[in-house]
């Protein structure tokens, strides 16, 4: 018999090859989002190389917090929820595993793609590396963060909203972290403890969040 | 008997008492008014002294008087989140239905002290520092706090089942312990324009007895408030939930008292 997680992530695979929408339209909307700022803001390169990094930052928390509440709702839909909460298996393991399957599926692609959108805001190629590094740490615990909102509102009609309301504040700590690296560097600072922080972060995320997302769907379903 | 054994009897009686939604109705109603009068005297005093008997500050003049309403609405704004996150590990760990109650009834008090801090530290802000609003850390993460607050406030009111309710609201409110720290440590970790701990600073309070007593008064007398407007909040709420046991219908129909 297969480890719990390694079970989980590899259901979840499966399950997005299968339907490749919902790997794409998160990146979508995150390359969406970014460019949206060229066209509000004046067009000059200065500007736009001093808050592009900022810019990819929130519309990869925009994009990931899109794509949350789609975690859990087929699965609640056909009943596989339920089957998941009565099964003996490890549910908080479970539920890692589900929770870095969905990480594979945004913040990993949107992190893979961030250089792309780097070089039209013309960020310079040192920062890109900072920005990428920071990313990859930092994406991980909005996926995990994350599913404790999905999980929350599961059994709701209308959880988008709630989630972004309950999630967003959450997020700001990670963003900081992520945002605060780019602008140090532009100033020629070490980033280190930016990266330590958001290591931190993860780390916390990848052993507590877990069951905070299992203890979540036990009290929401019923 | 040994003296411990009889406080920690009291005290588990207490508690297992006011664990029951009827007694704590009936205890409260005899702590509630104490509680409103402790709040008015500590409170009148605080002001009192902090606005006539404290003197002005050498550099802000009188500009820095609202800190006697400042620093303890800020204080506050924590401790209800602390308070509130305690309550809800304690309903979801032990069942205990009051601790529900005492979760949902804090956040909106919470979020109104959050509110204050952030609108009597922009007023502040303003002759002093020359602005209403900087995004700094400790400024940034009370704001946080407060839609933190609005955040459980709005998961209690999604949901129709009351019991669910109450345990995902205690849960979100268990999660966002970690921002609590955040902020509290948000003064020494970043470089801020918010001035550093001044009461609680190390080697003892930097300010002299005569702001220092204002303050304690008005601190103390916050939390009285708080006490006073959670357990007035608890009875409506206790009321509401118990609406079909018999001792709210007669207390409500004035069969009894």
């Amino acid at each position: 018999m297969k480890n719990t997680l390694a079970l989980y992530f590899q259901r979840e695979w499966q399950l997005m090859f299968r339907n490749t929408s919902s790997m794409i339209q998160p990146l979508v909307f995150f390359i969406i989002i970014a460019l949206l700022f060229p066209f509000s803001l004046p067009a000059e390169g200065a500007l736009l190389q001093k808050i592009g990094g900022g810019v990819i930052w929130v519309s990869a928390v925009l994009a990931t917090m899109l794509s949350l509440e789609s975690m859990f709702h087929s699965d609640y839909q056909d009943g596989t929820l339920e089957q998941m909460l009565i099964h003996p298996r490890s549910l908080p393991l479970a539920m890692l595993g589900k929770a870095l399957a969905h990480w594979t599926s945004t913040g990993l692609v949107l992190t893979l793609f961030s250089p792309i959108l780097c070089i039209t805001f013309n960020i310079p190629n040192e920062q890109i590396w900072v920005l990428f590094s920071g990313l990859l740490l930092g994406t991980p615990s909005l996926s995990l963060i994350g599913a404790i909102g999905a999980a929350l509102t599961v059994t709701l009609r209308r959880g988008g909203v709630l989630i972004a309301i309950v999630i967003l504040p959450l997020y700001i700590p990670i963003l900081i972290f992520g945002a605060g690296m780019l602008s140090q560097s532009s100033q020629g600072l070490e980033v280190a403890s930016q990266l330590y922080a958001l290591a931190a972060i993860l780390m916390l995320s990848l052993t507590l969040t877990p069951f905070a997302i299992a203890g979540a769907l036990r009290v929401t379903i019923n | 008997m040994n003296p411990l054994t009889i406080i920690w009897n009291f005290l588990s009686n207490t508690y297992h008492r006011l664990g029951s939604p009827r007694e704590f109705y009936t205890i409260s109603l005899y702590t509630t008014p104490v509680f409103g009068f402790l709040f008015l005297v500590l409170s009148l005093f605080g002001t009192y002294f902090g606005l006539f008997v404290a003197p002005a500050d050498y550099q802000q003049g009188d500009s820095f008087r609202i800190l006697f309403v400042h620093v303890p609405v800020a204080w506050m704004s924590l401790f209800v989140y602390v308070v509130m996150a305690t309550a809800g590990a304690i309903g979801l760990i032990w069942r205990m239905k009051m601790a529900f109650v005492v979760t949902i009834c804090s956040a909106p008090i919470g979020a109104a002290f959050t509110a204050l801090a952030l609108l009597t530290g922009s007023i502040w802000g303003k002759p002093i520092w020359g602005t209403y609003w900087v995004w700094d850390a400790r400024l940034t993460s009370e704001l946080i706090l407060l839609f933190l607050y609005f955040g459980i406030m709005a998961v209690y009111y999604a949901f129709e089942e009351r019991k669910t309710a109450e345990k995902a609201t205690a849960l979100l409110s268990v999660v966002g312990v970690v921002i609590v720290p955040i902020i509290h440590y948000s003064v020494e970790w970043w470089s801020s324009l918010h001035q550093g701990p001044t009461v609680f600073a190390e080697g003892g309070p930097k300010m002299p007895p005569e702001m220092l007593l204002p303050l304690a008064f008005m601190a103390i007398g916050f939390m009285f408030f708080y006490g006073y407007a959670l357990f007035l909040s608890m009875q409506a709420r206790v009321l509401d939930n118990e609406r079909k046991s018999r001792w709210v219908k007669e207390i409500v129909s004035g069969k009894t008292n």
